[in-house]
């Protein structure tokens, strides 16, 4: 659990964050400059508050009326920064093992971060070597190996191309499946965050402007409006149903057996099995809405729900429909008006099996 | 031609020890330095600075008179350690050792601040995150990264030593077997009419070494380029 309550100056603007974070990913979201990564530096002793407290699993890091500042190497943060950072004079290996400690108790072994983050051919490898997504994933495992108490990322995926993006994702959900701590991950793309967490920070000129569940979040017409309609996704944890090899359909439920979703996993050339959690993503502009169910039609998933509410954005209409979890849909102003959506409306939300991406 | 005397072999060893004595003194001291004036901005940083790189640009006869006023035994310091310690420095082989390390420092901190400055301080961030205290942090990331820069200004630092000479004889005196190093031998060969094979057999001494230890600077820089 990590504890932040801190006023650090800044040259256009003041950095004032009172928040808790607990163990799971959080998604810091804001735009450059508003101060994501001052926080991140406070934290992580890089940076001194001008006043305030930093308390990690009980343990006060820094405190400015008792005079605590635990300095940087006694912190025990894995912070791994946009460029990885990795020490070019040594292998991969050595970089892994920099900063282990053989007596301490790790959450993970050696073997189990190599393992876990597919890097066990390039350990002998000099970081010059490997491509951008892999010394990524080194960096990532050198913090984790240096068993930290709190793991912090700074826009891990600005240095990689939108492809090795979704490479590092299915990591990162698999390191969050195995490790017990608080992951802080900065990003300035809602969407990125979104394919790993539901809980979110937003920041803008260095204040806490909301933090919660993305769909609380978006239900303020405010924060919504922050968020940017463009970078809005549906991103869902389901379990796997029934994986056809020959269609290459996989069908996928919800909590409720009854909220079925088909999805084409040929792009991810992972083969699913009965009962694996899987990650799923829909644009809610790839989500069209019936007032009837339709039959004669290709598109495969039509969900039944009811419209929760309704955002206003321009020229476009956010809806929110519960089909069992909330689902964002994103539709014209001139269609809401047409097919009368209304709050309290029962509609069919139908897309695709190709519109959804699967990570994992 | 090749016959060297014994006051000749002995000259060559004395200059090899003198250069080596004082680049092994230097180089500690110059990682200190280099770091410091590398990383951190302290107040008087310029005025230190200034006096480091003073023996570089003042005439080396200078650098050694002023050795001569402090270290003298009738000198600021020289005096104190003369009087409570009996320790004698000027016209010694300390001398000549002082005086190489006053001449060579400036050359091998240039060079490691240089080679400092380039190692990013993300990296040492990097390592200090990682749970590495500052000097570890020092001995794990920045020397080894600034190796190149540090040995090419060693051996800069000693190719230097080899050449001293105006500090040398003033601080240090012409003495024969103590502080008569390569240069000074020369330089007391050509006033004796006749000597010319003796001087030019030193002096290609001098050419081979200078030469063989930028070689192994090149060779440093090279082999520490490729890694």
């Amino acid at each position: 659990m990590l504890r932040v309550n801190i006023k650090l100056k800044r040259d256009n603007f003041d950095l004032v964050i009172n928040e808790q974070f607990d163990s799971g990913i959080t998604g810091i979201f804001g735009a450059s400059g508003s101060g994501k990564t001052s926080l991140m530096h406070s934290v992580a002793g890089l940076a001194t508050p001008n006043k305030g407290t930093i308390v990690i699993n009980n343990q006060t890091v820094f405190d400015s009326v008792a005079k605590i500042n635990l300095p940087i190497h006694k912190r025990k943060i894995g912070y791994v920064l946009q460029e990885g950072r990795l020490f070019p004079h040594m292998t991969v290996q050595e970089n892994l093992l920099y900063g282990f400690k053989k007596n301490i108790k790790q959450q993970l072994t050696f073997n189990e971060v190599v393992e876990l983050l597919n890097i066990k051919h390039l350990l002998n490898s000099k970081p010059k070597k490997i491509s951008g997504g892999e010394r990524q994933r080194t960096a990532i495992g050198r913090a984790l190996l240096s068993s930290p108490k709190l793991l912090l990322l700074d826009e891990p995926f600005s240095a990689l191309d939108s492809n090795l993006r979704d490479q590092i994702l299915p990591f990162l959900i698999k390191i969050h499946n195995s490790v017990r701590i608080p992951i802080l991950i900065v990003s300035h793309d809602l969407s990125d965050l979104l394919k790993l967490t539901n809980r979110l920070i937003l920041i803008e000129q260095g204040k806490c402007i909301g933090h919660g569940n993305y769909h609380s979040l978006l239900a303020s017409k405010d924060i919504s409006n922050k968020l940017g309609a463009d970078s809005l996704l549906n991103a869902f944890t389901m379990k796997v149903m029934k994986s056809n090899g020959e269609t290459g359909l996989t069908v996928f439920s919800h909590k409720n057996e009854e909220q079925k979703i088909k999805v084409l996993c040929e792009q991810s050339n992972v083969k699913y099995s009965r009962n694996d959690y899987v990650k799923i993503f829909i644009r809610p502009d790839d989500i069209a809405l019936s007032n009837i169910k339709l039959e004669n039609i290709t598109i495969q998933n039509q969900l039944e729900g009811v419209i929760t509410n309704i955002l206003e954005h321009g020229y476009s209409r956010i809806c929110i429909v519960d089909v069992g979890f909330p689902l964002i849909v994103k539709i014209t102003a001139e269609s809401a008006k047409r097919l009368e959506i209304r709050k309290g409306n029962m509609v069919w939300c139908l897309f695709k099996s190709v519109a959804i991406d699967v990570a994992g | 031609m090749l016959n060297f005397n014994h006051s000749e072999l002995i000259a060559i060893w004395l200059s090899v020890k003198v250069a080596l004595l004082s680049s092994l003194i230097s180089l500690p001291v110059a990682l200190v330095f280099g770091y410091g004036l590398a990383r951190y901005k302290f107040f008087g940083k310029s005025v230190i600075e200034s006096i480091i790189n003073l023996p570089l640009v003042m005439p080396p006869v200078t650098t050694g008179y002023l050795l001569l006023v402090i270290l003298g035994t009738k000198g600021y310091i020289g005096a104190t350690l003369y009087q409570w310690f009996g320790i004698k420095l000027a016209f010694t082989f300390s001398a000549a050792v002082i005086a190489s390390v006053f001449v060579s420092f400036p050359l091998i901190v240039r060079s490691v601040r240089t080679a400092m400055e380039m190692v990013d301080p993300g990296l040492e961030e990097a390592s200090r995150i990682l749970g590495a205290g500052k000097l570890r942090t020092f001995f794990r990331i920045t020397v080894p990264l600034a190796m190149p820069g540090i040995l090419s200004g060693t051996v800069l630092g000693f190719a230097r030593s080899l050449g001293e000479f105006g500090a040398t004889i003033t601080f240090a005196g012409n003495i024969e077997g103590e502080t008569q190093t390569l240069p000074l031998a020369i330089f007391s060969y050509m006033q004796i009419p006749g000597h010319e094979i003796p001087t030019f057999r030193l002096v290609m001494v001098s050419v081979l070494i200078s030469f063989m230890a930028m070689g192994l600077s090149e060779m440093f820089v090279r082999r520490m380029r490729r890694v």
